[in-house]
């Protein structure tokens, strides 16, 4: 399969929700497969929140997409048959415009003062993404978590410019227990000696320490309670294998190995910029789900995981629910997927199939 | 489904309405009245190999238990919903007969007769019936819940159901004569046509 990276300049400004404008701004995307002549065959790939452009296949620098079990040539989501993109998103650390990049105006990294994108940002951004691209209409708008919310707000902002979509492990809003975890990793962050308010760039530190601890908070979230009890139950770590001497069990050592590996790759002020748009988002708003879901052209496809805690599968039942009042051609799916909230991430027979027959269909 | 009683129930369901099928299986009546009458539909099922196949049609459908509670589907305004030969299957098929009628206006339920002669010739050699309409073995049935027609027509009546239209087949899955006659006794299958 042939990757195609490429980092692509809008010089368009970009009213934000926040109030502030960017006047222009980067993407990083990556594309597989041929857009067909009609430009019928476009699928948009949404990451979640610590996600980036790399969907699928193998590269040097990122290693193997993130989610290269179900897209990629034969797979849920064929590169044989589909043009595929996705995009690193704004305010993100893996090419895209965001905190690390440069702010023209002063010269310096923008740092804590990138503007608040939020998932309707991200949409719209992606809209100019797609009219750049010459698509008129994805044929598929599909991801997971906050992806699956972006999938959503795609289909609300833009009926006429999307077919089909696909919002898994997803809810319309996030809960207040989902805010409530995100607020302590954000505060172990800010916490951090290294973490200077938020202006670390210049200082030759990274708030390391204060990510590891979110990064190994949120991985408890994204797991479930049965996959860690039968992965590392209590087991002991090997001495040989231990990150350092304070470790104790197995699980204690997946999970520093796991954070150091994260706070090494991952910027800071994104991680808080990402977690706030992901808290921020409510498609209902103050209409309510119902109304504000009214004039969705778009078919949609929502999954729920039985094991996912972090966005339970009932959460997209209600997304289901919201659009069958409305007419909305929708269906909901639930699967035993074991892997809690990662579920989305990895192929089933179940689940990929559904993708599959569904964006056939 | 049988074509025979995909024909019947599609003669009950108007152009254009929005329909829900609970225990759609893998969707083929919703299918064929997508395609005849238009309808916008929606299958609930439980099993994901006949969810693969709905999604493949191209039939909505939502994966759930109905013996959990259907209250759900109340406020989605459906003209019509219809549970063919499942009814029997469920904890509570009276409760699950009075939402549906809080669901949408009309129903249709078809459901098998345990009253038919040869379910009661095997009652009457002291076996459990094993027909072809009633394959399996008592042990192994998802049957819970059997009734005669005459006993679902109490309920109705019981329940203030109207029965506004009713069908009675034959072994053959059609509307018979004879079955129609005695259907009680002669009747294989009951397809009803309910209001509240």
């Amino acid at each position: 399969m042939k990757i195609r990276t490429e980092l692509i300049h809008f010089s368009e400004a970009l009213q934000l929700e926040c109030g502030e404008t960017l006047d222009s701004f980067d993407l990083m995307i990556e594309s597989y497969g041929e857009l067909n002549e009609s430009k019928s065959n476009a699928i948009l790939v949404c990451h979640a929140f610590s996600g980036n452009h790399h969907v699928a296949g193998e590269n040097k620098e990122l290693g193997i997409g993130w989610w290269d079990q179900i897209v990629g040539p034969k797979k849920a989501i064929d590169t044989d048959k589909y043009y595929v993109v996705c995009c690193n998103n704004l305010g993100g650390c893996a090419g895209s415009s965001g905190p690390t990049s440069i702010n023209k105006k002063t010269g310096k990294v923008f740092g804590k003062d990138f503007p608040q994108v939020s998932v309707s940002d991200w949409v719209n951004s992606q809209k100019i993404l797609m009219d750049k691209l010459e698509i008129s209409s994805w044929h598929f708008v599909v991801g997971g978590s906050l992806g699956g919310m972006q999938a959503l707000q795609w289909s609300i902002a833009y009926p006429n410019h999307i077919k089909k979509a696909g919002i898994f492990a997803a809810a319309a809003k996030s809960s207040t227990q989902n805010i409530a975890m995100n607020e302590v990793a954000r505060e172990s962050i800010r916490k951090d000696k290294n973490f200077y308010d938020g202006d670390y760039y210049d200082k030759n530190v990274t708030p390391k320490s204060g990510l590891k601890t979110a990064r190994m908070l949120g991985h408890i979230t994204y797991l479930s309670e049965e996959l860690m009890d039968s992965r590392f139950g209590r087991k002991f770590q090997d001495e040989d294998s231990k990150v350092d001497e304070d470790v104790n069990f197995e699980v204690e050592n997946y999970l520093q190995y796991k954070g150091s590996k994260f706070s090494e790759l991952f910027d800071a002020n994104t991680y808080i910029l990402m977690t706030k748009a992901m808290d921020e988002y409510d498609a209902g708003n103050s209409k309510g789900l119902d109304q504000a879901l009214r004039n969705i052209k778009s078919e949609l496809l929502i999954i729920g995981f039985y094991s996912d805690w972090l966005y339970p599968y009932q959460r997209g039942k209600e997304i289901q629910i919201a659009a069958m009042n409305n007419n909305i051609k929708s269906s909901f799916l639930v699967f035993n997927g074991e892997n809690g909230h990662d579920s989305f991430l990895f192929s089933s027979k179940e689940y990929s199939n559904a993708i599959e027959k569904f964006i056939e269909s | 489904m049988s074509t025979k009683l995909t024909k019947i129930i599609n003669h009950w369901v108007p152009k254009n309405s929005k329909v829900i099928d609970f225990g759609c299986g893998e969707g083929s009546l919703l299918s064929e009245l997508i395609e005849t009458k238009d309808v916008l539909g929606y299958g609930v099922e439980i099993s994901d190999s006949k969810i693969e196949k709905c999604i493949e049609k191209g039939v909505p459908v939502i994966k759930h238990n109905i013996d959990s509670g259907i209250d759900q589907f109340m406020q989605s305004g459906f003209d019509l919903s219809i549970m063919a030969r499942s009814i029997q299957c469920l904890k509570d098929p009276k409760l699950a007969l009075n939402n549906m009628l809080q669901i949408s206006k009309r129903c249709v339920v078809t459901l098998p007769n345990l009253g038919y002669w040869s379910c009661r010739i095997n009652l009457a050699f002291g076996k459990m019936p094993v027909t072809p309409e009633l394959p399996s073995s008592w042990y192994e049935t998802e049957n819970i819940h059997l009734c005669t027609i005459r006993d679902f027509e109490n309920l109705c009546s019981n329940e203030n159901i109207y029965i506004k239209d009713r069908i009675y087949l034959n072994k053959n899955g059609r509307q018979g004569n004879l079955a129609s006659l005695s259907p009680n006794f002669l009747a294989v299958e009951g397809v009803y046509l309910l209001e509240k």
